[in-house]
């Protein structure tokens, strides 16, 4: 018993000495998560002493966390708002956005789905509920399901501002709360359009062309494809030089980090 | 009411009574057996020579003269597929410009799937990704793996008032006269030999931390952090609850304030957990800053404030089942009120307080929607007891939801997916068992 007890205080003590020398709390958005996450695993494999946590709750709540101080590091899919940025400054809080990675915007649909391409207006219209059914833009006869993005997302106001012309979204729509969930919803739907970031497209959903351009790294980089957006990471003021911080969201430009954009998927912002 | 009236009610009343539980029984099976079966399948499983290569290269684990010469086994059947490749490399070279473009994108699907089943070249670049430097690590991987890779998937689309349908050729049909001809019916052959599935128990899944966000590894951490915001809730709830219900049966006088704090509290256990969950937010981390980021902490009061209802209400109830007698009896031998509460009623009603604590742990154990905001993060490293008061910790009801819905790569990790939810069920349920247990030890002793 004495033993046990001896033991159990040894490993308390050893327990509370290891405290890891440095954290880094990212929150944000579900579109970027993929990115921050194989930044943090790329990280603390070179820093062990780092603890970096990454949760994915939308822009949204990035902005906000950043806002309230209660992340280091805010993911967002799109760029800080002009009141968001006034509620960080009133919070003593300075925003400086680090453009990590380029995304385009693919819509998706079911493979079985025979549309391959839709303009923009189509797009639209689909969204506002005026084109109800795939028979209008040459598909089977199927009344449309529209999945759209929650309102706290990124990839929603991009869609909004690059896609919908500040018309509202149908009631119809069924709002889901991630890129993968928004995969998924359209994988099991025939007639399911949604939208999602690139890094989340793979076989079992199909992008379509949009004005004839195929969301891929030289469409998006060019600006041709018209639905496209810079991915950020938000940062209280420009990190100390050196710090931990520092050095993680400055990762994006070395060629370990764009390769790691490659790979997830998404668009490094030069071409290394 | 005839007595024939009589018995045909009890009886029909007894069979309603079996087929609920029939019902319910049935339920429980549905539930439990896909979260058994697929859930072990995260612990026992078949694997390949490249789970061996992660447990090697990224944990150390196994004779390194075994893991060699397992990887010089599956590296000798799988140098006919460089060959042959290289052969058409050769082969690409002398084409003329024209006919080597058609090969350009077929070659690059053809290389992706052989990379998603062996890895990458050897000898070639190693990607900096650890998901993209292993081939399949699971034999049920590998041979989905292997049939994308002998089988090209095109939709149909020839008819455009219907659905598309799903056309698999086989792959060799776009290599037909090339080198890479035989490629096709080497690797179906020789998939064993390339793989070396093997039965494998893989029980640190429950200790490991995960590798390049879940992919590899086990789930270490949120078992980890699952444990700490449950016993953070736990040191919280019950010291707080016991005492507002000692104060609740044997101080206050009943009256107006007190029934209306009983109503307080029975509200209090309706509340949905999301609303606990934006408290927790609002109050201990944007107005009181009780740490500067999402943390354990903040998880476990916030869980604490969630059950505390429970824990108030199962108390009470335990103190009021001690007989009066009891108290009269020690009251009577001249103890004050604070002496019959801590050695007359707390020791009897204790079976019943564990009871209801246990129950209400199960609950702060399995809640997702109170730590979304406060405490749980998708990735990151287990905590040491002290950073637990500063930091965010991954818990395993929050993983499953977002491994099962935002990952990026859901089809791939799924029996990550199970092997969380079989671990989270047969966590609550140990817990459960615990506190039948500890009851029927303490009520023996107290009897005895």
């Amino acid at each position: 018993m004495k033993k046990a007890v001896m033991s159990a205080a040894l490993m308390t003590a050893v327990a509370f000495t290891g405290v890891a020398e440095d954290k880094i709390v990212i929150d944000g958005s579900t579109t970027v998560g993929p990115i921050a996450k194989a930044f943090a695993e790329y990280f603390m494999a070179a820093h062990p002493g780092v603890n970096i946590t990454v949760s994915e709750s939308g822009s949204g709540n990035g902005a906000k966390s950043l806002i309230n101080g209660v992340c280091d590091i805010a993911d967002m899919s799109r760029p800080m708002k002009n009141s968001e940025f006034k509620a960080a400054i009133d919070n003593g809080i300075q925003p400086v956005a680090h453009a990590v990675a380029l995304d385009g915007l693919p819509i998706l649909v079911h493979p079985k789905n025979p549309v391959q391409e839709l303009t923009i207006e189509q797009i639209r219209s689909i969204y506002t509920g005026v084109i109800t059914n795939w028979k209008e833009v040459g598909g089977p006869d199927m009344e449309i399901v529209v999945i759209t993005r929650d309102t706290n997302s990124g990839t929603y106001e991009t869609f909004e501002g690059l896609v919908m012309n500040k018309q509202k979204i149908t009631e119809k729509a069924e709002y889901v709360g991630s890129n993968g969930a928004v995969r998924q919803r359209v994988q099991s739907t025939p007639a399911a359009i949604g939208y999602a970031g690139l890094g989340f497209v793979d076989k079992t959903v199909k992008a379509l062309r949009v004005n004839g351009i195929y969301p891929s790294a030289a469409t998006v980089r060019t600006g041709e494809y018209p639905i496209a957006r810079p991915l950020f990471m938000y940062t209280n003021g420009y990190p100390e030089l050196g710090s931990a911080v520092y050095q993680f969201v400055t990762l994006y430009l070395s060629e370990d980090g764009q390769e790691i954009i490659d790979e997830i998927g998404f668009i490094p912002v030069t071409s290394y | 009411m005839r007595l024939e009236t009589r018995r045909l009610l009890d009886r029909a009343f007894s069979g309603l009574g079996v087929i609920a539980i029939g019902v319910m029984a049935l339920a429980l099976i549905v539930i439990l057996t896909p979260i058994i079966v697929k859930g072990s399948g995260a612990f026992v499983f078949r694997s390949t020579v490249e789970h061996r290569k992660v447990m090697f290269d990224q944990w150390d684990r196994g004779n390194p003269q075994r893991i060699e010469a397992d990887k010089a086994a599956a590296a000798e059947a799988r140098q006919p597929v460089y060959d042959m490749l290289s052969a058409f490399d050769a082969e690409l070279k002398a084409m003329p410009r024209k006919e080597r473009s058609l090969y350009k994108k077929p070659l690059r699907e053809l290389e992706k799937a052989l990379a998603e089943l062996l890895g990458p070249v050897p000898g070639e670049h190693t990607p900096v990704l650890i998901r993209q430097q292993y081939g399949a690590t699971r034999w049920d991987r590998a041979k989905i793996k292997l049939d994308e890779l002998l089988y090209t998937e095109d939709w149909d689309y020839s008819n455009p008032d219907a659905l598309g349908v799903l056309v698999k050729t086989p792959r060799v049909e776009q290599f037909r006269g090339t080198a890479l001809e035989p490629l096709f019916a080497y690797i179906k052959e020789n998939i064993s030999a390339m793989m070396r599935p093997r039965w494998t128990f893989y029980w640190q899944f429950l200790f490991d931390t995960s590798k390049d966000s879940h992919i590899f590894g086990g789930i270490g951490p949120e078992v980890l952090g699952t444990i700490y915001l449950t016993l953070g809730a736990m040191i919280f709830a019950i010291p707080m609850g016991v005492i507002a219900a000692i104060y609740l049966c044997e101080y206050s006088r009943e009256g107006r304030v007190v029934s209306f704090l009983r109503i307080c509290i029975s509200t209090l256990a309706g509340v949905p957990s999301i609303v606990f969950g934006l408290f927790g937010l609002a109050f201990f981390l944007n107005t009181i800053h009780i740490s500067n980021s999402k943390s354990v902490l903040a998880g476990s009061l916030t869980l604490s404030l969630l059950i505390l209802p429970t824990v108030i209400r199962a108390s009470e109830e335990a103190i009021l089942a001690v007989p009066h007698s009891y108290k009269e009896a020690a009251l009577s031998l001249g103890s004050g009120r604070w002496h019959t509460v801590m050695t007359v009623i707390l020791p009897a009603a204790l079976p019943g307080i564990l009871t209801g604590t246990v129950i209400s742990m199960g609950r702060a154990a399995g809640e997702t929607a109170p730590i979304i905001f406060t405490a749980a993060v998708s990735v990151g490293r287990p905590l040491m007891p002290l950073e637990a008061l500063s930091q965010p910790t991954p818990a395993l009801p929050w993983n499953i939801y977002n491994l099962s819905t935002e990952h990026e790569a859901v089809d791939e990790i799924r029996h990550v997916q199970f092997g969380m939810v079989f671990t989270l069920v047969a966590l609550v349920l140990l817990l459960n068992l615990f506190a039948i247990v500890m009851r029927a030890r303490i009520s023996k002793k107290l009897r005895g």
